[in-house]
């Protein structure tokens, strides 16, 4: 198992060489550098501002610094406010964690609730609100959604605000308690969680179901164990392993941040800077976003097949 | 089965617990802030209000309006509107570019005593004894000599470096000092005592006062930069000489300004400017309807919604902005290099009904080059007659090119930005003149970027595009632009009797007389169609709240929103 860890672990090193070589290739094969404008800058100021960022530099001599900088940790100078990549990376992605993990418990807590109802309560009242509401859910776009309750909810019935985070923005902050204002992160983590949590919904529902029809379980009623204990202990543990094969890509996708919704409630975010780094040829931001998205999503991967293993003693890693 | 009922009544129980509470923790602050809104309603347009007896106390005179994330802070080293609009809320330079009260622009000394004395190529300055810096020292004239050295610095890398260099601020040795042939020390300013200041110009230039208004001549502190290096604008360390001071700054998110306690010219009203950095305009339209913002910009099709909104119609503010828009013709291509196809293509549009067909008529149609506002503007009059919407004349056009209802003639690329706007532009022009032509064009979209690289290199056949003023002269428009071999003449317009023009406007000895050479120079490129096809000058579309006063929008001039030039001047309101 340790073994298992520790080469999964240094898989993460040539991923992220390979992430990055592409990544390098494929910005630079995009037309329009960063200080492309319509008002072309005299080519003194073009040649002055390329020295700044070493962006005067041959491809190839750009690659290997680029290279040898991080494995120093230095992810270079943003072109776009002339920030520390990495300080700029830290900063966005404190804040999308921050709104992907609190969607996240969203979507388990609802997705759950709402599958192991519907599935208790097979071909009752309380299942088809359950599926109208997972198919609601899986179908209304979250940019749909988001403007809608927006809408409603702020401009209309004024109960919550629109305007950026409502966590703390620094790792600094994470005590002070003027850096919390629920009214901001409400209307954001909803719209954000909707879809995931329909889908949860769903795969909980099919699962529950299925684990109601085994014959462990009529044993266990038959037994006459009280219905709590069937349904907490048997019925909702054994159904919980297809919902963590969904939780776990669910979880590295919500964390990386969504654009959309960082973008509609103006979230200083990771997402939000990816796409805005992609669209100003903010070279070394487009590759330090890129690199943490990849990190993040092989650490979550990893995790998700360490905890099969954790909830189904079945599964083994050699 | 009563067992499972029971089930059901815990979780929808947990579900009904779980939404309540999620509805009162937002549910605290609800009423005020539409109370906000809802007052927001009742007042008058902002560009009617005046300072006066009518102000807020002091306590209430706080601000969140909306801008994009400015790249520096650092004068020297600007190039975007939103950059350059904070930076006037936080330095001053020797003059300041103003509204006029009628609309156009006028010039203020403000670091200076007043106009210059000059004496053949050499300006001498009297500084304002008044003007202080943020902590407290005196404005001297080695500050301005270190703003316009730093400007000519090759390692600052400034992007607006050449208003001070060659054919505009002529400022000796500014571009022998960017190209690195002497050292910046070479560069004509120098400090003659610490309240006059000597500038050395390569010839005498009319528009002097503006450049020296612009960013780009703004003072700087050697002893701060030197000090903090890159770090200099950081809240704790800028030290400035504008009416506001940089109090705290959290990238991505917001800026917050509060008065400069040293600040000479008059006393700002505002005790606190917080600057959201919002892109999304749709965004800012809904947080400005909850209250949370007391200014934005929004989309130019936003404008008839909000207009027939009671709560927003009176703060829907449409400025005409410094900036034309055009078709940009490649006049190397063999095809659009025949004037006829040109005139055809100009002829066949009708710029009123494209506006209001893709823009709900906000823009104003045109078929000029120089934009309102200016000194020297000519408006449509003269050229409506010549490239004006006329369908028999644009058919006659093209047949006199050879291409009788456009037979022969090869379908045309046109590269535009990928947006909403932009596709309904192309989408129009494009049936437009098919219907009208039988011309086909073959619509390209792109981003941004990739549509700026094109047009750099030439690759282009039709390019949406057209110019924003960098300054509010007439010369800024034109420069460059349509000269042979001119830094921005990407349609490659080379014309004898527009190079003849231009150099007639170098020689000329008079204000009058430079500004009637500019408006032959105007005159020749839209007739003749070099390059461009003006189609419309734009305007720029805000929500102000009418709770804020003194706000006083002047297209050519406002960065980032409405009276941003003179920020000292805006209050917020009694309510």
């Amino acid at each position: 198992m340790t073994a298992y860890v520790i080469r999964r672990v240094l898989w993460v090193i040539p991923v992220l060489w390979a992430v990055a070589t592409i990544t390098f290739l494929l910005m630079h094969a995009v037309p329009g550098g960063p200080f492309t404008q319509d008002k072309s800058l005299p080519p003194a100021v073009n040649e002055a501002l390329e020295r700044r960022y070493h962006f005067d530099e041959p491809l190839w001599q750009q690659y290997g610094h680029y290279l040898i900088n991080l494995t120093k940790g230095d992810l270079g100078l943003s072109v776009s406010n002339n920030q520390e990549v990495s300080e700029v990376v830290r900063r966005t992605f404190f804040v999308t964690a921050q709104l992907g993990l609190l969607s996240l418990l969203v979507a388990v807590i609802v997705g759950m609730t709402l599958g192991t109802v519907a599935a208790l309560n097979h071909n009752g009242p309380f299942d088809y609100i359950g599926v109208g509401f997972a198919t609601i859910g899986a179908s209304v776009p979250n940019f749909i959604l988001g403007a809608f309750i927006s809408i409603v909810f702020a401009v209309q019935l004024g109960w919550f605000k629109l305007q950026g985070w409502g966590g703390p923005l620094e790792w600094g902050d994470v005590f002070d308690t003027g850096a919390y204002h629920w009214d901001k992160v409400v209307l954001p983590v909803v719209a954000l969680s909707a879809l995931p949590a329909s889908y949860i919904a769903r795969v909980t529902r099919a699962s529950v179901l299925e684990v109601l029809n085994q014959d462990y379980i009529r044993t266990a009623r038959a037994k006459g164990l009280r219905e709590t204990t069937v349904v907490l202990r048997h019925t909702i543990k054994n159904a919980l392993i297809p919902v963590l094969t969904v939780v776990g890509p669910l979880a590295a996708a919500l964390v990386t941040g969504s654009f959309i919704i960082e973008r509609m409630f103006s979230i200083p975010g990771l997402g939000l800077e990816t796409i805005r780094a992609v669209l100003a040829r903010d070279y070394n931001t487009i590759m330090g976003t890129t690199l943490v998205f990849t990190l993040v999503i092989s650490i979550a991967n990893l995790l998700v097949d360490l905890a099969y293993a954790a909830v189904d003693p079945r599964i083994r890693y050699r | 089965m009563s067992v499972r009922s029971r089930w059901f009544l815990l979780f929808t129980g947990l579900l009904s617990a779980l939404l309540v509470i999620a509805a009162a923790c937002g549910g605290g602050t609800s009423s005020s802030d539409k109370t906000k809104t809802a007052s927001a309603g009742g007042g008058k347009t902002p560009a009617a209000t005046s300072a006066g007896g009518d102000q807020a106390p002091a306590d209430q005179q706080k601000i969140t309006i909306q801008f994009a994330e400015p790249q520096f802070y650092d004068p020297h080293k600007s190039n975007f509107e939103q950059d350059i609009g904070v930076e006037r809320m936080l330095f001053r330079g020797l003059y300041n570019l103003t509204d006029d009260g009628s609309g156009g622009v006028k010039v203020v000394a403000e670091g200076a005593a007043g106009d210059p004395t000059v004496n053949g190529n050499v300006l001498t300055i009297k500084l304002n004894p008044n003007a202080k810096w943020s902590d407290g020292q005196p404005v001297k004239a080695a500050d301005y000599v270190y703003g316009i050295q730093r400007e000519c610095d090759a390692t600052v890398a400034s992007p607006y470096q050449y208003v001070l260099g060659a054919g505009l601020g002529e400022v000796k040795n500014c571009d022998e000092a960017f190209n690195n042939k002497v050292p910046v020390t070479e560069v004509g300013v120098r400090a003659v005592d610490d309240t006059t200041l000597e500038i050395t110009l390569n010839k005498p230039v009319q528009t002097i006062k503006t450049i020296l208004a612009l960013w780009a001549a703004f003072p700087a502190r050697k002893d701060v930069i030197e000090k903090f290096g890159d770090n200099w604008t950081q809240p704790g360390n800028i030290v400035v000489n504008g009416p506001f001071t940089m109090k705290e700054l959290v990238p991505k998110d917001h800026v917050t300004l509060v008065p400069n306690p040293n600040w000479y010219g008059k006393k700002p009203a505002l005790q606190q400017i917080t600057i959201k950095f919002i892109d999304d305009l749709s965004a800012a339209y809904r947080q400005f309807q909850t209250g949370e913002l007391m200014a934005t910009q929004i989309n130019a099709t936003d404008v008839a919604t909000a207009k027939g909104d009671s709560t927003l119609k009176d703060a829907v503010t449409v400025v005409p902005s410094g900036r034309i828009t055009s078709v940009e013709v490649q006049m190397k291509d063999p095809v659009l290099s025949n004037f006829n196809v040109r005139l055809a293509l100009s002829r066949a549009v009708d710029r009123k009904a494209l506006v209001d067909a893709v823009y709900d008529g906000i823009h104003a149609p045109a078929t000029y080059w120089v934009v309102k506002g200016i000194k020297g503007f000519q408006g449509n009059e003269p050229f409506e007659g010549k490239i004006g919407f006329n369908l028999d004349a644009a058919k006659k056009a093209l047949a006199d090119a050879g291409y009788p209802n456009g037979q022969g003639l090869p379908t045309l690329k046109f590269t535009t930005r990928d947006s909403p706007q932009r596709r309904a532009e192309a989408e129009y022009l494009q049936k437009v003149w098919k219907d009208n032509l039988g011309v086909n064009i073959q619509p390209e979209f792109v981003d941004s970027k990739t549509r700026s690289a094109r047009f750099n290199s030439g690759d282009f056949q039709l390019f949406p595009g057209g110019w924003q003023l960098d300054y509010p002269d007439i010369e800024n428009p034109l420069k460059g632009l349509f000269d042979t071999g001119g830094g921005n003449n990407k349609y490659n317009c080379s014309d004898p009797e527009i190079d003849a023009a231009f150099q007639e406007a170098a020689n000329a000895t008079s204000d009058d007389a430079r500004i009637k050479a500019y408006q032959k120079v105007e005159t020749l490129v839209v007739t003749k169609l070099c390059g461009v096809i003006p189609l419309y000058q734009d305007s720029q579309t805000y929500l102000v709240s009418p709770k804020l006063g003194g706000v006083v929008p002047n297209g050519t001039i406002d960065a980032g929103l409405p009276g941003t030039y003179a920020v000292e001047n805006w209050f917020v309101k009694k309510s």
